[in-house]
Order: C-alpha cells, then structure tokens, then sequence
C-alpha cells in the first residue's frame, strides 16, 4: 500500500454564499490546487461529495468541476452518504491512491441549500433517514438526534445545561475561524432560552444549514515528496456502519459506525485515542459531539458530559474537540463537512490555523458521519 | 401483496409482522431479507401484539413538510413487550415531556400518511 498524503486544501466560506453550487466547488478546488502549488493537469480524477445538488440545478457536478480546471478529459464521480459524503468520498479517494491507480487527486466538497428555506431542508433531510419508520412518522433530524439526547439524559448523569456547554465551547472556538459560518459568542443561558426545535434540543443545539465547499488534493507520498511543498499524511483511514435506523441499535446512546471506523483507523495507524492531539468530530448537534467524543474512545461511557463539564475538551485542553468550531459553529454544508474537516487538520498540521492553532499538535483525527451514523468514516492525520 | 404491504396491513390491526429466523431464531423486523446474526434467508412471520413502553421520544416543533396541522407531536421509539425489538412512530398531540415520560405504556393504533401511528395505553 503506498502511502497517502494531503498535499494541500481550501475553503470558500461557510455560510449563506450567493455565487451557484458549480462557481463554490471551482473555488475550493482552485484554492486547494493553489495551496499545493500543483498545476491542475497534475490531477488525474476527481471526487466530488454532495447530497442535494438538485436543490441548486446542478447534480454530475465532477465533470463540470473537471472542465472549469481545464482538465475536462479526466474522469470523476460523485458520492452521496447524506451528511458523511465528504468523508465518504476522501476515503475513496485514499483507497485509490493507496492502491496505486493514481498519484494525485482532488477531493471536493460542496453544498448549497440555504435559498430553499427551513422547510425543504428539514423534509428533504428527513429523505437520509430509514425514511419508512423515521422520516415518514414526522422524524426531522433535530428530532432524531433529539431522541438519542433523551436516551442520554434517562441513562446518565446529564442535563440539558450539559449540552449547552458544547454549543458554547464550539461557538468559543468558531469565532477564531474567519470561515465559520456563526461568529457568534454566546452563553448557556443563550442556548437554554433559544426556542425548542425537537425536545430536549433547542436551536442553539442545532449546527446550521450551510453552503460551503471545501476541497483538498490527495497524493502519493513520492508525488509530494517532488512537488516540495508542506504535506501531511494520512496515517489511518477506518470505515463503519450500523442500523440504519435508531430503533435497530442496542444502544441509542452509542453509534457503532463510529466504534467501527475508530477502531480501523487506530489499528491501521499503529495507535490509540490517546496519541490524538485534537479531533475533528461529527457536532451536528450538541448531543451528538458527547456521544461521538466517547464512541471515538476519548471518554468512557457517559462520562462525555463531564468531560465537558470540567472544560476538558476546550481549545488547548487535555484534547481540543473541534477547534475550527465544528459544525455547530463553522456551519455544516452537509456535502462539504467532512473534507471541511480534513481542511481544518491540514491548516492545524502545517501552521495555518492562526488563533486557533492546538499547540504542539502532531495527529489529528476527523470523524464524520451520515444521517444518525448509519455509515462513519475517521481519518487520522500525522504531520510530517 | 409486498412485505411492506402486509406490515402496514398489521399495523392497521395494532400488530407487529416480524421475521423469525428459522435457522438461529433471532427475530427481526420484517424488512429485512438475511439474518443479521447468522446469515441465513429463511424465515418464519411472526405477528407480535404491538404493544410496550416508550425507549426514547422527542417532541418536534419545526416540523417536516406536511406535519405542520398535526405540531407539536411526538417521535417514538417504542419497546416492544417480551422481545429485544422496537419500532418507532407518529403519537399525536404530545407537548411537553410531561406528557410522556420514558417508559410510558403505548401501542401501535394503526398506519396512515404519519407512518406507524402509536398512542399511549
């Protein structure tokens, strides 16, 4: 197996973005193209992850990404796993380089879906979960992970307070992320007082719907080695899966795909949770960071919330937990998301980060999920 | 008629169609096609009383398309009696926790454009 690095990555800003679906996959892929200082016609097929491209006119976006690079006679695909296609799709890409098939790669992740409003989003996010018990009942994703937060709070030691200190945390960093959708500072009682989406979560529980893409280049260790520029590897790559609805868990305070994956990535990686300096992780809703920071082996069962409790998962803690703002407060384009992630790494691991730089940190771990984690994908990163 | 089909039809009857695995007796709900436990596609149905207590609920107040008349109301994962399998519905006209705290009895009412319907006992 070769080994696979990252050789460079972008971003367009998370947010409610004007330019067209097609225009914010082309900037985040010439950005990561410019940070690698490759020529495009170094790439030899491009993965692009997205869900709801039909929202903005525009699905079979690989070719049109390939032909706006100049490079419209190399091939590329599409992947969709709901809110875990860009990892999804990264990991595809590595397997293909790791196998040898090609030396250089783009990995682009893109959505584009705040111009239809709260209402098509929720029903059409719906549309990702076992929709025949979940989404058909009435079951926004709000309210999925609201039943998982429920189970919680019978089964442990929690309170909704609990959760709202991950909102707060995540917020804290966020406003360090000039990219970040929410720059917003606020407070336990900020979180507690925004309206109820799905009992027990309220808003301020809730990641936002984000436009965004993010986009990295994925190499050979020879092909970064020649190109002279910064690189990071990629030390473990681990995929998972589980029940596809909540119901069929044995467990709803737990995610198995997460379990799974982690456990691929660390074996293939040669190391435990505890070498992890920081990690990006699956935040779509406070409850759901809690659950993965213990499913990832970072805190034993139902000791998540204390953990957060004692402020150990802040920037710069015993382990940064989402230092770019994670989704809650850097937005989640749900195509975007977990190539978002292996950005923020990439910028952590290479001195980008700025104000929100981890000190010191050697490996990074991004965790990223489709729907309530019926499929996972971690990567683990090691600088170089 | 599909398998589906004939789900809808118990539910409509308040019972649970399952598949019970001939080879290991594992029981599953009966969309599924092999056995997870042990690999095996024969199965027998096994109509279960669609009776048992909440595991977990939330109560939505933003709700998908088409919910809206019906907000707020609940999703529940309901446990069902005397096995290791749930299933989860639509149970109207719940608006705060107090209204249906983890492990209140419920059964399955019947099947219409809100999915399972569940009601409390």
């Amino acid at each position: 197996m070769e080994k696979v690095c990252v050789l460079g990555a972008g971003s367009t800003k998370y947010g409610k973005l004007a330019d067209s679906i097609a225009d914010i996959t082309t900037q985040a892929s010439v950005a990561a193209i410019e940070s690698a200082g490759i020529d495009p016609k170094d790439i030899k097929a491009g993965y692009i992850s997205n869900v709801f491209g039909v929202a903005d006119k525009q699905v079979h976006l690989g070719p049109v990404l390939m032909s706006n690079l100049g490079i419209s006679d190399k091939p590329s695909l599409s992947i969709e796993s709901a809110c875990g296609s860009g990892s999804v799709a990264f990991r595809e890409a590595f397997a293909n380089v790791a196998a040898g098939f090609y030396d250089c790669l783009v990995v682009t992740g893109v959505e584009k879906v705040t111009h239809t409003g709260t209402e098509w989003t929720t029903t059409y996010f719906s549309y990702c979960s076992d929709f025949f018990y979940e989404g058909q009942a009435g079951a926004s994703f709000p309210g999925l992970f609201a039943s998982m937060a429920r189970a919680y709070l019978t089964e442990f030691n929690a309170t909704e307070e609990d959760f709202a200190r991950v909102a707060v945390k995540n917020h804290e960093n966020g406003l360090l992320n000039p990219k970040a959708h929410l720059q917003k500072k606020i407070t336990i009682d900020d979180v507690m007082n925004s309206a109820v989406v799905a009992s027990p979560l309220k808003l301020y529980d809730c990641c936002p719907f984000s436009d965004g893409a993010s986009s990295v280049i994925l190499c050979s260790e020879k092909f970064a080695k020649e190109n002279g520029n910064n690189y990071i590897e990629v030390i473990g790559s681990g995929r998972g899966g589980s029940p596809a609805a909540l119901q069929g868990r044995e467990h709803m305070t737990t995610i198995p795909s997460t379990k799974i994956a982690a456990e691929n990535a660390y074996k293939m990686a040669g190391i435990t949770a505890k070498d992890i300096d920081f990690a990006e992780v699956h935040d779509c809703f406070t409850i759901a960071e809690i659950v993965d920071t213990e499913d990832l082996g970072f805190f034993e069962k139902g000791k998540g919330v204390q953990a957060v409790r004692e402020g150990r998962t802040k920037l710069n803690s015993d382990i940064s937990i989402n230092p770019s703002g994670g989704l809650k407060s850097k937005g989640h384009p749900i195509g975007a998301t977990g190539v978002g992630q292996v950005v923020e790494v990439f910028d952590q691991l290479t001195g980008r980060a700025g104000a929100r730089t981890v000190k010191d940190a050697k490996i990074g771990l991004t965790h990223n999920f489709g729907a309530t984690g019926a499929s996972c994908a971690v990567h683990i990163f090691q600088s170089v | 008629m599909s398998i589906k089909e004939q789900l809808i039809e118990k539910a409509k009857e308040g019972k649970v169609l399952t598949h019970k695995c001939t080879q290991c007796s594992q029981l599953h709900l009966s969309n599924v096609y092999y056995c997870q436990n042990c690999g095996s596609k024969e199965f027998q149905d096994e109509i279960l009383d669609g009776t048992g207590s909440v595991a977990t609920y939330t109560i939505i107040t933003v709700p998908p398309a088409g919910f809206e008349k019906y907000t707020p109301y609940a999703f529940v994962v309901l446990q069902l009696d005397k096995t290791n399998l749930r299933i989860s519905g639509f149970m109207a006209k719940i608006a705060t926790p107090k209204d249906l705290p983890v492990g209140t009895r419920a059964k399955i009412t019947g099947f219409d454009e809100r999915g399972i319907i569940i009601e409390k006992q």
